[in-house]
C-alpha cells in the first residue's frame, strides 16, 4: 500500500508524539520518584528540565520545515532557570531574524500544538529581533523573564546575536528591571500581609519562599553585588534553602497533582514522612517540618532585606554616631564598637530604642552580633534590665509608635526579645491549628501589636488609644495574650499566670500588673460579646460593663480586641465586626458612666460576701451592711477590699460639718479618700483645696449613700512639688480642708488670695467643651456629661456653678485624658431629675463659665 | 426549589442554624451586612456628642430548601430569630430555577 505525503505526515506526527508522550511521561516518573525519595530537589528538577529541553528540541527540528527565516528558541522564567517541577509552566521566548509572516506563524503553530496536545501549560512570547533595539520597558514582567533566558535551539548566529543584545541592553533596562522587581515583590508579600510566618505557606510565592530566592538573586546580579557581595545573602545559605523549599514544592505537585504549591495541613503530614522527619507523633513531626520551614524562610527574608537596602538604598544617610557606642550607617543602627557591645548584653535594646525613633531597622552586624552572645551565653532576663532605669527603658520601649513592631520582630529573630521576655519563647513558630488563624502564635503576636501601631492612624479608634496613660501595658498585654497556647490548659487563664512572672520581673506596679492580668484573662470577652450576644439588650451590657473597674480598663480591652482580631487574617476585622466591637464598647461607657447610679448594692451579691468574710475584726458585719446601704455597685468594684475597709472606719462617729479623710501616695500619684455627711457644696469645696495647693487631679469618684453618707476619692499629682517643698505641707493641706469642709473657711475667698498664680495658667489645646444632659439613662438622677480642655481649678469652678443652682451632686466621676477633662456629674435638685429649664439654666451658665479666661 | 434569605440579628445566627438544623436543612450561606429597615438607624450618644448609628449590623442567611420545605423552613427561621423587638430582621423568598453540585455535576432535584 502507497501513502499519500498527507497521510504519511500524519503518520509520522502520531509517532513523533507517542514518543515524546513516552519520554515524558518517563522524565516525570523520574521526577516523582525522586520526589519521593525526598529528593525532589536541584539535581531532580534540571533532569526533568533537560528532558523537556530535548523535547522542544526535537518539535523545533521538526517545525523548522515551515520557514527559512532564521530563529532561536529560548526558554525563559523558572523553566530557564531549569526550576522545572513536574506541574510548572513552560516559558518560551521565540525569535525571527526577520519580520514575521505566514511562514513563521506556522513554525510558531507547530512548535506550540504538539506542546499543548503533552499537555503542557505554555507562556510565550514571539518577537522578531529588531524588537530589541526598543524593549517594551512597559512590561516588566517581560523584562523580567528575560533575566533568565536560556538557549535551547535554533540558528547558532541568531542565538548569539539576542543573547549579546539583551545583555547589552540589560545595562540600559537595569533601572527599570530592579524598580519592577522590588514592586513586584512588595505587591506579592502585601498579599500576605507581609509576613512568612503563615500557618498554610505558599512555597513559591509567599514571603521567604522561592521566588524571594530569585528576586533576591537577580537584585544582586542588577546591582547588589557591586560592593563584593551582601553578609547573609550568602550563595550557599540560598542554595540550601532552596533545595529544602524545592523538595517540598516537589511533593506538592506529586500530592495534588497539579501546580499547587500551598503547603497545606494536610499535606504538611505528608511531607513529613516524605522528608524523613521523626518524632513521637504527628504534630511533634510536623512541628520540626514547619521550625525548619520558617528558619530557612526567615533566612531568606533577610537575605532578601540585605541585597534590597544596598541594590538601592534609602536617601544618602552619612555615617554619625548618635549615642554611646551607637552609630546610624545606610544599613541602620549599628554599634561603633562591637567588642565593647558583646560586653554589655543591657545596652543592647538602645540600638532598637534609637532604631524605633529613626523609624529605621537595625543593622545587620549589630543583629548578628546579638544572636551570637546569646547563642554563647545563657542570660538570665535580668541581665537585660540589672537597674531600675532599664526597666523603665523596657517599659518605654513598648508603647505602640510607628516601628515599634518591625523592631520587636528583630529582636524576636535575633533571640533579643527571648531573652528579656523569656515566656515568649514557648510560643516561637508555634502552630495553632483552628479555621481562622493563618499565622504562627508568636507572628500573630507581633501581628497584634502591629495594628496597636495602626490604629494610633484611625479616626475612631486613634483618640481612645492616645488617652491612655501606660499604652506600654496594652503592648506587654498583647505580647502574652496567647502565650498560654505554649502550655496545657485555658490559655487565657495560663497566659495570666505566665505574664504575672514577667510583670514581677519588670517591676511593674499594682495598677499595671492587675491591669494586664486582667486583660489576658478576658481577651476573648468582648469579641464573644459582640458578635455572638445580643448586645441590644441591656442586661447584656451591663453586665458586660460590671467587668471593669475603671473606663481605662473597657479602653483597653477594647483596643486589644481590635488589635487580636486584625492578626487572626487580613480579612477577619470586617468594618462589620469593628462596628459591633465600637457599639458595645459605647454602649458599656455609657452604662459605666451614665447608668450606674441606680445599680444599687444588694446586700446578697457575692462581692458583699467576701467582704462579709473577710472583714477584720475590728468591723462588724452589721457596720459594714449600714455602710454599704444605698451605695451605688460600682463601689464594690471601683475599690480594693482594703480601700473599702478604710472607708468604713473612716464613716465611723461622723457627726455633720465633720470629714474624715486619708491621705497616701502611691508612685508617683497622690490619693485623698474624704468621708463625710453629704452636704451642699462639699464636692466643690474639696475640689477648690486642692487647687488652692496647686494640685492637678487625674481621676476620682464621689460616690453618696442613700442614708447621705459621702465617700469622695480623688488622685492627683503634685506638680508643683507642694508637699515636697514643705516640710510641713502635709500638716497644712490637713488643716485647710478640716476648715473648708467643716465651714470655718470659705473656699472662695482661700481661692482668691491665688488669683494670677496657678489658676491663671491655661492649657495649649483649645477644645470647645462639651456641656450634655441625659435624662434618660438613668432613673434617679440627670447626668452631666462635661468634656472641656483640663486645666487648674477647672473641676472646681464646674462643681460650684452645679452648687450655686441650688443642685445637688451625688456621684462623679473624674477622669483627665491627656490634655482632656472627662467628667460626669449624677446630679439631683430637691431629691428629683432636673426639669428642662433647670438644665437649660445651668447649661449656659457653665458653657459660659467654661468660655471666660481664668 | 426557594431561596430563602433572611437578614437577622447576628447573634441569632445559631438558633437559627439550630432550628433549621432540626428540619435537617443543613447546608447554607452566612454574609455579614450592615443595613437599615424602616427606622433608618438610631442616634447614639459618645461623650456628650451624638452620632448617627444609619446602617446597623446584621446577618444574612440564605438557604435553599424544597418546595414541600419551604413554610416549615420560615417558620423556623422567624421562630428562632424573633425577640419582638425592633430590629428582629426580614425573610424573604425567591424561585430558584435549578441548582448544581459543583463537585460531581449533579443536578437538585
Amino acid at each position: 500500500m502507497v501513502m499519500s505525503p498527507a497521510k504519511g505526515r500524519d503518520v509520522d506526527q502520531a509517532e513523533l508524539r507517542l514518543r515524546l508522550s513516552a519520554s515524558l511521561d518517563l522524565a516525570r516518573q523520574q521526577l516523582v520518584d525522586a520526589t519521593e525519595r525526598g529528593e525532589g530537589g536541584r539535581a531532580a528538577l534540571a533532569r526533568h528540565a533537560d528532558c523537556i529541553d530535548a523535547i522542544v528540541r526535537e518539535l523545533v527540528d521538526h517545525a523548522r520545515v515551515q520557514t527559512r527565516a532564521p530563529l532561536a528558541v529560548f526558554a525563559v522564567g523558572g523553566y530557564g532557570r531549569k526550576s522545572q517541577f513536574l506541574y510548572s509552566d513552560i516559558d518560551l521566548l521565540i525569535v525571527f531574524g526577520g519580520p514575521i509572516r505566514r511562514p513563521e506563524e506556522r513554525f510558531v503553530k507547530a512548535l506550540l500544538h504538539p506542546l499543548w496536545d503533552l499537555r503542557f501549560q505554555v507562556g510565550h512570547h514571539v518577537r522578531e529581533h529588531a524588537d530589541f533595539d526598543r524593549p517594551d520597558t512597559t512590561n516588566p514582567e517581560y523584562l523580567l523573564a528575560l533575566m533568565d533566558l536560556r538557549p535551547l535551539a535554533g540558528d547558532p548566529d541568531l542565538v548569539a546575536r539576542v543573547d549579546s543584545t539583551i545583555q547589552a541592553s540589560a545595562r540600559t533596562w537595569r533601572p527599570q528591571v530592579l524598580e519592577a522587581l522590588i514592586a513586584l515583590t512588595d505587591q506579592r508579600h502585601s498579599e500576605f500581609y507581609d509576613t512568612l510566618y503563615q500557618l498554610e505557606p505558599d512555597v513559591k510565592d509567599g514571603p521567604g519562599a522561592l521566588r524571594d530566592i530569585w528576586a533576591t538573586r537577580l537584585m544582586l546580579r542588577l546591582g547588589g553585588d557591586r560592593r563584593g557581595g551582601v553578609r547573609g545573602a550568602s550563595p550557599d545559605r540560598l542554595r540550601d534553602a532552596e533545595e529544602f523549599l524545592m523538595r517540598i514544592r516537589s511533593g506538592l505537585h506529586v500530592d495534588t497533582g497539579r501546580n499547587v504549591n500551598v503547603l497545606s495541613y494536610e499535606l504538611q503530614e505528608k511531607a513529613v514522612d516524605r522528608l524523613h522527619y521523626d518524632g513521637p507523633d504527628m504534630r511533634r513531626r510536623v512541628e520540626a517540618l514547619m521550625t525548619d520551614y520558617f528558619r530557612e524562610a526567615r533566612g531568606v527574608t533577610r537575605g532578601l532585606g540585605r541585597v534590597r537596602r544596598v541594590a538601592v538604598p534609602p536617601a544618602p544617610t552619612p555615617i554619625r554616631l548618635i549615642g554611646e557606642n551607637l552609630m546610624w550607617v545606610v544599613e541602620g543602627i549599628t554599634f561603633a564598637d562591637a567588642a565593647k557591645a558583646a560586653a554589655a548584653p543591657a545596652e543592647w535594646l538602645r540600638a532598637f530604642e534609637a532604631a524605633v525613633s529613626r523609624n529605621v531597622g537595625v543593622a545587620d552586624d549589630a543583629l548578628a552580633l546579638i544572636e551570637r552572645e546569646l547563642q554563647k551565653h545563657a542570660y538570665a532576663p535580668e541581665t537585660f534590665h540589672p537597674t531600675a532605669d532599664h526597666r523603665a527603658r523596657i517599659l518605654q520601649f513598648m508603647r505602640p509608635r510607628p516601628g515599634l513592631s518591625a523592631r520587636l520582630s528583630e529582636m524576636r529573630d535575633c533571640g533579643l526579645l527571648g531573652a528579656i521576655l523569656p515566656e515568649l519563647n514557648e510560643i516561637s513558630c508555634r502552630v495553632t491549628r483552628d479555621f481562622y488563624h493563618k499565622y504562627t502564635v508568636d507572628e500573630h503576636t507581633l501581628l497584634a501589636v502591629r495594628n496597636a501601631e495602626r490604629l494610633l492612624m484611625s479616626p475612631r479608634f486613634g483618640p481612645i488609644l492616645r488617652e491612655i496613660r501606660s499604652t506600654e501595658v496594652l503592648v506587654l498585654a498583647l505580647l502574652y495574650h496567647d502565650v498560654g497556647k505554649a502550655r496545657e490548659g485555658d490559655h487565657s487563664i495560663v497566659g495570666a499566670e505566665m505574664a504575672a512572672a514577667m510583670t514581677t520581673r519588670l517591676g511593674l506596679d499594682e495598677g499595671a500588673r492587675q491591669t494586664i492580668d486582667f486583660l489576658i484573662r478576658h481577651h476573648l470577652k468582648m469579641s464573644r460579646i459582640a458578635f455572638r450576644r445580643d448586645t441590644e439588650e441591656p442586661e447584656v451590657v451591663r453586665q458586660f460593663a460590671s467587668m471593669f473597674s475603671t473606663e481605662e480598663h473597657l479602653k483597653l480591652l477594647l483596643l486589644l480586641t481590635l488589635c487580636d482580631v486584625g492578626a487572626v487574617s487580613p480579612d477577619t476585622l470586617t468594618t462589620w465586626k469593628e462596628e459591633l466591637l465600637w457599639r458595645l464598647y459605647v454602649d458599656a461607657y455609657n452604662q459605666m458612666t451614665l447608668g450606674y447610679g441606680d445599680d444599687i448594692i444588694d446586700r446578697e451579691q457575692a462581692l458583699v460576701a467576701a467582704l462579709q468574710a473577710n472583714r477584720p475584726n475590728d468591723i462588724s458585719e452589721q457596720e459594714m451592711a449600714t455602710f454599704f446601704e444605698g451605695l451605688p455597685r460600682r463601689y464594690l468594684i471601683l475599690f480594693s477590699q482594703e480601700a473599702i475597709y478604710r472607708h468604713v472606719r473612716l464613716s465611723r462617729d461622723m457627726r455633720p460639718n465633720e470629714a474624715h479623710f486619708f491621705l497616701e501616695k502611691n508612685a508617683e500619684v497622690w490619693e485623698l479618700t474624704v468621708v463625710s455627711l453629704d452636704k451642699p457644696f462639699l464636692f466643690s469645696n474639696i475640689c477648690g483645696v486642692l487647687a488652692y495647693f496647686g494640685m492637678d487631679i487625674l481621676r476620682g469618684h464621689a460616690l453618696t449613700s442613700l442614708a447621705g453618707l459621702a465617700v469622695d476619692v480623688f488622685q492627683f499629682a503634685d506638680t508643683d512639688g507642694f508637699f515636697e517643698r514643705n516640710s510641713q505641707g502635709r500638716k497644712e493641706f490637713d488643716r485647710r480642708l478640716d476648715d473648708v469642709v467643716s465651714g470655718r473657711t470659705d473656699v472662695t475667698s482661700l481661692l482668691k488670695s491665688k488669683e494670677g498664680s496657678v489658676l491663671a495658667r491655661r492649657p495649649l489645646v483649645h477644645r470647645t467643651p462639651v456641656v450634655y444632659f441625659d435624662a434618660a439613662h438613668s432613673q434617679r438622677y440627670t447626668v452631666l456629661e462635661l468634656v472641656a480642655d483640663d486645666a487648674p481649678g477647672l473641676l472646681y469652678r464646674v462643681s460650684r456653678v452645679i452648687s450655686d443652682h441650688g443642685i445637688d451632686v451625688d456621684l462623679v466621676l473624674i477622669s483627665t485624658e491627656g490634655q482632656k477633662a472627662i467628667d460626669v456629674f449624677h446630679i439631683t435638685q430637691g431629691g428629683a431629675k432636673l426639669t428642662e429649664e433647670a438644665e437649660a439654666s445651668l447649661k449656659a451658665d457653665l458653657e459660659q463659665m467654661l468660655q471666660q479666661p481664668h | 426549589m426557594k431561596l430563602i434569605k433572611s437578614i437577622v440579628r447576628p447573634n441569632m445566627v445559631d438558633n437559627i442554624k439550630e432550628a433549621l438544623g432540626k428540619l435537617n436543612i443543613a447546608g447554607m450561606t452566612v454574609t455579614e451586612v450592615r443595613g437599615h429597615g424602616r427606622q433608618k438607624g438610631h442616634t447614639a450618644v459618645y461623650r456628650g456628642r451624638e452620632y448617627e448609628v444609619s446602617l446597623l449590623p446584621k446577618m444574612e442567611i440564605e438557604v435553599v430548601v424544597p418546595d414541600s420545605a419551604v413554610d416549615e423552613a420560615i417558620k423556623a427561621i422567624i421562630g428562632a430569630a424573633r425577640t419582638g423587638e425592633i430590629g428582629d430582621g426580614r425573610v424573604f423568598v425567591m424561585p430558584v430555577e435549578q441548582g448544581y453540585n459543583i463537585r460531581t455535576g449533579e443536578k437538585d432535584v
